[in-house]
């Protein structure tokens, strides 16, 4: 959340005095996350697109599909962007500009998530060896903020990854040209689910919304495959956990994410 | 990181890595404090081939006013890497990777300074990095932490930073530029050691959920021994030559 | 180290654990005395401190400072007092009570550069801490040198009821007046004398916790060369 945002100290005292009593705020258990809806194709001009809705925090994301220079050294491998950006209109104090280190973190968090994981198998989306490869860019654009857009952001991604539409290219002299009318389903090896929890005091939370983001003592996000194994971390906030408590949050990470995984597959199969 | 194919053996049939250190084993580490004169604390790392600057400045007035805190002090960093420092030279503009790595430290360090004796004011810190060779976030967090305690700052512990990771289906403490390139999971780790307390955490790469147990354990015992490192380097500031306190 | 109640400690060191109060630069956690700076620890019957080596000046009601104006407004005047926090100095402290800020110029009596001997007056960390210069022996300095040691050596360059500095000023023929807040000014007609006060100060500065320092210095003044 942008660092302006104070929340008021009674509903800070009243967020903690239930945690004392096992409650959160809005009802949740400590390892429930909201409720998530996810709708693709919801943009038809892009090659891919989804639009996840968790909890009061909304994310529209557009996959752009397109033919790029490979990375040096990478000759052999297509190309996997994520950014991220939080739209002004998604919170009072979110300003337009140059991203700060927020938003930065945001976006490089959740493409290391998607990228460590291997989802897309990006050795199948060559065109010509060191030449020309395809490009996979997912922009996801924040449009409600209410704490959590690490969740917010990978999942959506991941869904319009998960439901895109590669078009075809063929090399004729020497340049990528479209094939019209031809495409095919992404090559998809795994589906990463990020899950972010926060501690307050000794109480680890799945998915703090706006106000438990702001009275967090520190926060982490691991990003877990389809074999339960743990692809990307990221430590944030202004204090730390113990080791014991590290572990305890890789546990929650792999048994929350494989429920979300769930209502990713249905994506996938509803193809 | 991506698992690139490679020439290079990272790990041999006797357990012995790319540079010849065994398994759970740090590079060279040598730290200075106190190495700048306008700095309010200062300290200078060589972590392997890593060389990094860390220089501190406060508490202090804030500029612009509207960042400071009436209830407490701010702490603010900056990671750069100076364009000489890489390979292939690097834009001197932030990039975004900087960004978020000043960000990180930031974080790992928030938790060891007592800014709330401070209000109204900030502490900054300023990590150069002069020469890169992997792991450059944990060595700039070492500096920083020791640039701090020279700056008399008060802190709850110091912050002791190593990295570990994961190369050929192995866990092996403190990844180096290679192993870090065409390894398997690399996961840097910052620890307030007498606190116990971890403060800078992430991962790249896959670990099972025994790996990642064993990494972060790895990874904590490579974090204490830096912790004897820094601590000798504010003592040598102040009993070079061994001499006797009065 | 031969008195095993002082040593070396950085932060987050545990010095003791027990029923001390924990004074200047240690915490209570749980039972555990911890330092937070690095200096030396020392344990009394009843208490544990650690001496810092490093730090900046914290405002103590009533201590002398040495401070620097670096800015003013209409209202005050500000002065880098080697701390976290400016020090203010009001208007109407030089100008007296029927202090006129349209009227009276602020320049006139103190600019930009210009060096005071001051006292605290108070400080509470809500605000920037108040200074005053209306007292005989606190003013405007016009001659000198500014000399910056740490705050935390300050003691020891007084001395024991003033030995030290007194044995400076005597063998430099040199008056040094000395900001508790680490800003010491030197000023001597003999620029010989001049440079060797600047030097034992410095020596103080650099070797406050390290043996035979009052030797070194005695050897120090006494010699011709510095």
């Amino acid at each position: 959340m942008t660092s302006t945002f104070v929340l008021d100290q009674l509903k800070r005292n009243q967020i903690n005095d239930l945690l004392e009593k096992g409650q959160r705020y809005d009802g949740r258990r400590f390892d429930e996350p909201r409720s998530l809806t996810i709708e693709t194709g919801v943009i038809p001009k892009a090659d891919g697109s989804a639009r996840v809705r968790l909890g009061d925090t909304e994310v529209v994301t557009g996959v752009k599909i397109q033919p790029d220079r490979p990375f040096p050294d990478m000759g052999d491998k297509g190309i996997f962007i994520c950014t991220a950006e939080i739209l002004p209109l998604a919170h009072p104090t979110a300003e337009p500009g140059p991203p700060g280190e927020d938003v930065i973190e945001l976006a490089r968090v959740v493409d290391r998530g998607i990228r460590e994981s291997g989802m897309v198998d990006l050795s199948q989306l060559v065109l010509e060896k060191d030449k020309s490869v395809i490009g996979i860019f997912a922009d996801n654009s924040v449009t409600d903020h209410d704490g959590n857009l690490f969740d917010a952001c990978s999942c959506a991604s991941t869904a319009a990854i998960l439901t895109c539409k590669i078009p075809k290219w063929e090399i004729i002299n020497d340049k990528p040209t479209l094939v019209e009318g031809q495409k095919s389903d992404p090559p998809i090896t795994t589906i990463p689910v990020a899950v972010t929890m926060a501690r307050i005091g000794d109480h680890i939370l799945v998915d703090p919304n706006a106000d438990e983001w702001a009275c967090m003592d520190a926060r982490i996000t691991i990003t877990t495959n389809s074999n339960g194994n743990i692809c990307a971390l990221q430590k944030g906030g202004d204090d730390g956990f113990t080791p014991e408590q590290i572990i305890q949050c890789s546990e929650i990470a792999i048994s929350a994410g494989a429920k979300i995984r769930q209502k990713l597959e249905q994506l996938r199969q509803g193809r | 990181m991506g698992g690139r194919d490679s020439d290079l053996v990272l790990l041999d049939e006797n357990g012995i890595r790319c540079d010849g250190r065994k398994v759970d084993e740090t590079r060279n580490i040598s730290i200075k404090a106190g190495v700048l004169k306008n700095a309010n604390g200062s300290a200078y790392i060589e972590f392997g081939d890593n060389k990094i600057l860390a220089g501190v400045f406060g508490p202090r007035d804030v500029h612009p006013k509207h960042m400071s805190d009436t209830d407490t002090g701010i702490i603010r960093c900056r990671y750069h890497m100076s364009p000489f420092s890489v390979t292939e030279r690097k834009n001197p503009a932030p990039s975004r990777r900087e960004i978020e790595i000043g960000k990180v430290i930031k974080e790992a360090l928030r938790p060891a300074v007592m800014l709330e004796k401070f209000p109204r004011t900030a502490v900054d810190v300023y990590v150069e990095v002069l020469q890169a060779d992997g792991g450059t976030r944990c060595a700039a967090l070492d500096a920083a932490s020791v640039a701090l305690a020279d700056a008399g700052i008060p802190m709850r512990d110091m912050v002791s930073a190593c990295a570990a990771g994961k190369v050929a289906d192995t866990i092996i403490l403190d990844v180096n530029n290679e192993e870090d390139q065409a390894g398997q999971a690399d996961m840097p780790i910052g620890y307030m050691p007498n606190l116990g307390k971890v403060t800078l955490l992430q991962l790249d790469g896959v670990l099972t959920p025994a790996e990642f147990k064993k990494c972060l354990e790895t990874g904590i015992e490579g974090c204490k021994q830096v912790y004897e490192i820094q601590k000798q380097a504010l003592k040598d500031k102040f009993f070079a030559n061994g001499e006797q306190q009065s | 180290m031969a008195d095993n109640k002082r040593r070396f400690v950085i932060p987050g060191e545990v010095i003791t654990t027990g029923p001390y109060r924990p004074e200047q630069n240690v915490i209570l956690e749980g039972k555990k005395i911890i330092a937070t700076k690095v200096g030396i620890s020392e344990i009394y019957d009843d208490s544990v401190k650690v001496i810092p080596l490093a730090g900046k000046y914290i405002p103590k009601s009533e201590d002398l400072v040495i401070g620097k104006i670096i800015s003013h407004s209409s209202l005050s005047w500000e002065a880098d007092i080697n701390s976290c926090y400016v020090g203010m100095l009001p208007g109407s402290d030089v100008f007296g009570r029927n202090f006129q800020p349209d009227t009276d110029e602020m320049t006139s009596k103190l600019k930009k550069g210009d060096l005071i001997a001051a006292r605290i007056v108070n400080f509470d960390r809500s605000r920037d801490p108040l200074i005053t210069i209306a007292d005989r022996e606190l003013g405007k300095i016009d001659s000198g040198e500014l000399v910056r040691i740490s705050p935390s050596k300050v003691p020891r360059l007084i001395g024991k009821q003033g030995t030290m500095i007194q044995a400076i000023e005597m063998a430099t023929n040199a008056t040094i007046t000395i900001g508790q807040n680490g800003l010491v000014v030197v000023a001597s007609e003999n620029p010989d004398g001049l440079l060797k006060a600047k030097k034992a100060i410095q020596m103080i500065d650099e070797q406050a916790h390290m043996a035979n320092l009052t030797d070194k210095i005695k050897a120090m003044l006494e010699s011709n060369s510095v």
